[in-house]
């Protein structure tokens, strides 16, 4: 009986106006964005290779270990997965003099968008009308006077429903697939063809869920209009208002440092600071020394001391102990201050990463957070990617200065004089920030508590649906 | 007669519970937005304390502002500090770097919410204007009373707009006092007609879908797919085209990925810092060729940046709602054309210091002009397009009246 009554909805929807509407706009939207979204990944990469080239260049008549770390960064790849998905884009750079202000005016359209704005209101549009709307026609009392369980039919409501709202999904997904594997330039692999499954999977418990929600709403009105208009009001709530106010909420709660007051601070530290304490170390340490050598205290031009110390083998000891106070006292100074300062990174990142996970939980009330953080975790371009992206570009910095200490003491070991700070350096040789996306397992270990919330949502709203079902008045 | 009808509908309105719920809604959320937004202000004003240069000091920094509550637009990448030194300019952001989450969902400014919920509620309002009373019957009785048609449609259309307008602009205005008596906000007399203006153009914006939702109320039989057609439109008009549009622009028009620009400047300086210490050449004419260069790389990004601007700006523009943020975010002077005239300005005031700099043997300088940045005047922010954007947006407002009055009359009301 059940299957009757799916197969009923599922007719039902395929011949209704909502159904044939959402067909059309998916099947023109899906394509499109990800037609635009490829050819914008491909121009991604010529951006890179480009400037791979021009730092290339830039190495061969300039490579020099001095300010050689603001020209050799580690710089996230554009992958395969953009021409679907955009997640965090580095586009905004407010950290940089060039910022690209167009995406904060409009963020930028692509599936994980789609989904969740699209989806999550077509599956309202679907839903709302489906115990209501029935009433309303009075063809709700003629299947219940057949002597159909209730539970039968709100489990075969929904599962028709939802069936239903997904053909037009998959349909214009496999379209905009389409465009991918015929596009020579983007090669996807295994891994992204099942993180994709995965992420179709998550819209389906997405979709599924606002679908409970709404067959949940329509048997709590008698009115299919009463409906909707409720329908739309929890949508608003859900996919546009508790989104966007997590992140202020959790500041509020949960206040960082502002980066520039660090950054001020830091300066400070780092700089006047430092100098006076460098300067005060160096004064008693030198106090001492001129205690037991006096000829410290007399002022002399450099080129004196140099002969004073040919001569005296005494000032000659002198001196150096003097060297060796002075660069003790500074290195004493950077210590102090290097410890200072990190304390107050740590202290302001340890925040900011509390900030930040308290508006991540805030903002999970709502599913499309979840699936926005499962999509974008499962296709790394999202926050996971950025802590990824931390460690790889860790390791690449710790194994660029092992190949820096090399080659310093290369050129020390040829000539000990030379200024290897300042001297050209052949760099052609240097490890290479090699950006690859982390491991397919990580990342759907990541995305899987987010699964199991998308579907508990759901099946809190069917069992909703489901009682409100059991004690409507279907007459 | 049109204002009798004008006058039952404000009534049919206040009696009703869609009223009450949906302005309700509109209210807690434009407060809410007030409330938060103002924080962040404020947050971004005390982040401006401690980074206001001192007298003497070459650091350019712009105070967040107070109309960003509003509408935020770009106010973030304004308020940023711009430290010059001779190798160029050293930026620094405020504390929303530190949270990710931030970027993953749109700011919830009283531009979001007048843009994405008064649209929907302003739609709510419209959808069943026509279907409702023909599926009432009250529709044939009110024509069987010699109303004339367009009376009818009229009177429909001012009665809902003012129930729609007159909570909004007085939760809005209320709003806006309560700011205004704030102390850390203060808004000045030009800020106020700004806001004005603002709220005028959300009206427009109100009228606009108003106007939508009656026109597909009179081309459909029943108001159950009245309101399945406008939340598609709504969709389209609100979420996908203007999104789209900026993506199609900039497969169009080629814009160096700011990545790109910014690896330059860094390879310009130590290059000259470089060829400095190999002893060739002085070093006000390094600073002086890094100054150059940063200059044409802005200025070359700055040409081809316009073009894409011009061009996703007049693809949004296929979807009203476009012209409305646009229109808004410059009156509030959060827009990009404010934001273009900023960092002009930035850069004017660098080579002022530059020059300074190298004026002196030391190229240092105790006393560096202080950066002051003017807003552009209402009129040329008006002139500049954001007139254009208003009268396009009221443009499609009318047509859309005034198609529905063409299917109004052509109805059957049985």
């Amino acid at each position: 009986m059940i299957a009757t009554i799916v197969k009923k909805e599922i007719l039902g929807h395929i011949i209704s106006f909502r159904f044939i509407v959402t067909l059309a706009l998916l099947l023109v939207v899906v394509p499109v964005t990800t037609f635009i979204l490829t050819n914008d990944y491909l121009k991604k990469i010529d951006d890179t290779s480009l400037r791979q080239a021009e730092t290339e260049t830039y190495l061969r008549s300039f490579g020099h270990f001095n300010r050689i770390g603001s020209i050799l960064q580690a710089t996230p790849a554009p992958i395969p997965f953009h021409s679907l998905v955009r997640g965090l884009t580095p586009d905004i750079n407010l950290g940089q003099f060039d910022n690209d202000p167009l995406p904060v005016m409009f963020p930028l359209i692509d599936l994980v968008f789609i989904v969740t704005i699209v989806m999550s209101l077509v599956a309202l549009i679907f839903a709302y009308d489906a115990v209501s709307g029935e009433k309303e026609d009075g063809t709700l009392k003629l299947t219940l006077a057949n002597g159909l369980a209730r539970p039968k039919v709100i489990l075969a409501k929904v599962t028709g429903g939802g069936l239903t709202l997904l053909v037009p999904f998959v349909l214009s997904l496999v379209i905009g697939l389409l465009v991918i594997l015929v596009h020579p330039g983007v090669d996807w692999k295994g891994a992204d063809w099942l993180a994709l499954a995965l992420i179709t999977l998550g819209t389906a418990l997405y979709v599924m869920f606002f679908y409970g929600l709404g067959v949940f709403i329509s048997s709590r009105h008698h009115s299919s209009s009463a409906s909707i208009m409720t329908s739309l009001l929890v949508w608003v709530l859900l996919v546009l208002v508790v989104p966007s106010l997590s992140p202020y909420i959790a500041s509020f709660l949960s206040p960082t440092p502002s980066r520039i007051q660090v950054d001020r601070e830091v300066g400070r530290l780092s700089d006047t600071e430092r100098d006076d304490l460098g300067r005060k170390l160096q004064a008693e340490r030198l106090r001492d020394l001129i205690a037991k050598y006096p000829v410290l205290a007399e002022r002399m031009s450099e080129a004196d001391k140099k002969r004073l110390m040919e001569r005296d083998p005494v000032a000659r000891e002198a001196f150096e102990a003097e060297r060796k106070a002075t660069q003790g006292a500074w290195d004493e100074a950077n210590r102090v201050q290097g410890g200072k300062i990190e304390d107050i990174r740590k202290a302001a990142s340890l925040k900011e990463e509390a900030q930040t996970r308290l508006s991540r939980l805030i903002s999970m009330a709502s599913p499309l957070s979840v699936f926005t953080y499962l999509a974008t975790d499962l296709s790394s371009t999202g926050l996971r990617n950025e802590e990824h992206f931390g460690r790889i570009s860790g390791v690449w910095d710790q194994a660029f200065g092992a190949y820096q200490r090399r080659k310093i003491a290369d050129l020390q070991a040829k000539d000990p004089a030379t200024d290897w700070w300042n001297t050209p350096v052949d760099m052609s040789d240097r490890p290479r920030f090699v950006y690859s996306e982390e491991a397919l397992g990580g990342r759907i270990e990541a995305a899987l508590p987010g699964f199991l919330l998308l579907l508990g949502y759901g099946l809190v709203f069917f069992a909703l649906a489901y009682v409100s079902f059991l004690k409507y008045d279907v007459r | 007669m049109t204002w009798t009808i004008a006058r039952k509908e404000i009534l049919s309105n206040l009696l009703s519970y869609k009223f009450y719920v949906v302005i309700l809604l509109a209210a807690v959320l434009a407060a809410t937005s007030f409330f938060v937004m103002t924080r962040d202000y404020k947050e971004r004003l005390a982040d401006y304390g401690l980074i206001r240069p001192k007298p003497g000091e070459p650091i350019a920094v712009n105070p967040p502002n107070p109309l960003s509550i509003f509408a935020k637009g770009l106010d973030e990448a304004m308020a940023r500090s711009f430290e010059v030194e001779t190798i160029g300019v050293t930026v620094r952001a405020g504390q929303k770097s530190g949270n990710a989450i931030f970027a993953f969902f749109p700011t919830p400014d009283f531009l979001y919410v007048v843009r994405v919920v008064l649209s929907l509620v302003a739609l709510l309002f419209g959808f069943d204007q026509v279907s409702r009373e023909k599926e009432g019957g009250t529709l044939r009785l009110m024509l069987a009373n010699q109303t004339s048609r367009s009376a009818v449609l009229l009177g429909k259309w001012a009665g809902n707009f003012l129930s729609l307008a007159v909570p909004f602009t007085l939760v809005t205005t209320l709003g806006i006092a309560v700011l205004g008596l704030d102390r850390d906000v203060g808004f000045s007399g030009n800020q106020v007609l700004r806001l004005a203006l603002i709220l005028v153009l959300t009206l427009v914006y109100i009228a606009f879908f108003l106007s939508l939702g009656i026109l597909i109320s009179t081309l459909t039989r029943r108001a159950s797919s009245s309101v399945v057609i406008l939340l598609f439109i709504w969709v389209l008009l609100v979420f996908i085209l203007p999104n789209l549009g900026t993506l199609v622009a900039r497969q169009m028009v080629d814009v160096p990925s700011v990545r790109a620009l910014s690896e330059k400047r860094e390879q310009v300086w130590t290059r000259e810092i470089l060829l400095r210490i190999k002893g060739q050449g002085d070093m006000p004419s390094h600073i002086k060729t890094i100054s150059a260069e940063n200059d044409a790389l802005e200025a070359d990004y700055r040409v081809k940046f316009d073009r894409l601007v011009n061009l996703s700006k007049n693809i949004n523009r296929i979807s009203p709602v476009a012209s409305f943020v646009y229109a808004a975010t410059e009156i509030a002077g959060t827009g990009i054309g404010e934001e273009g005239a900023f960092k002009s300005e930035v850069v004017r005031y660098k080579n002022a210091v530059l020059g300074k700099m190298l004026a002196s043997p030391d190229l240092e300088s105790s006393e560096y002009p202080a950066f002051l940045y003017r807003y552009r005047p209402l009129g040329r922010v008006l002139a500049a397009g954001a007139l254009f954007d208003t009268a396009w947006l009221a443009a499609f407002g009318v047509l859309f009246f005034a198609l529905s009055y063409l299917a109004f009359v052509r109805y059957d009301v049985r």
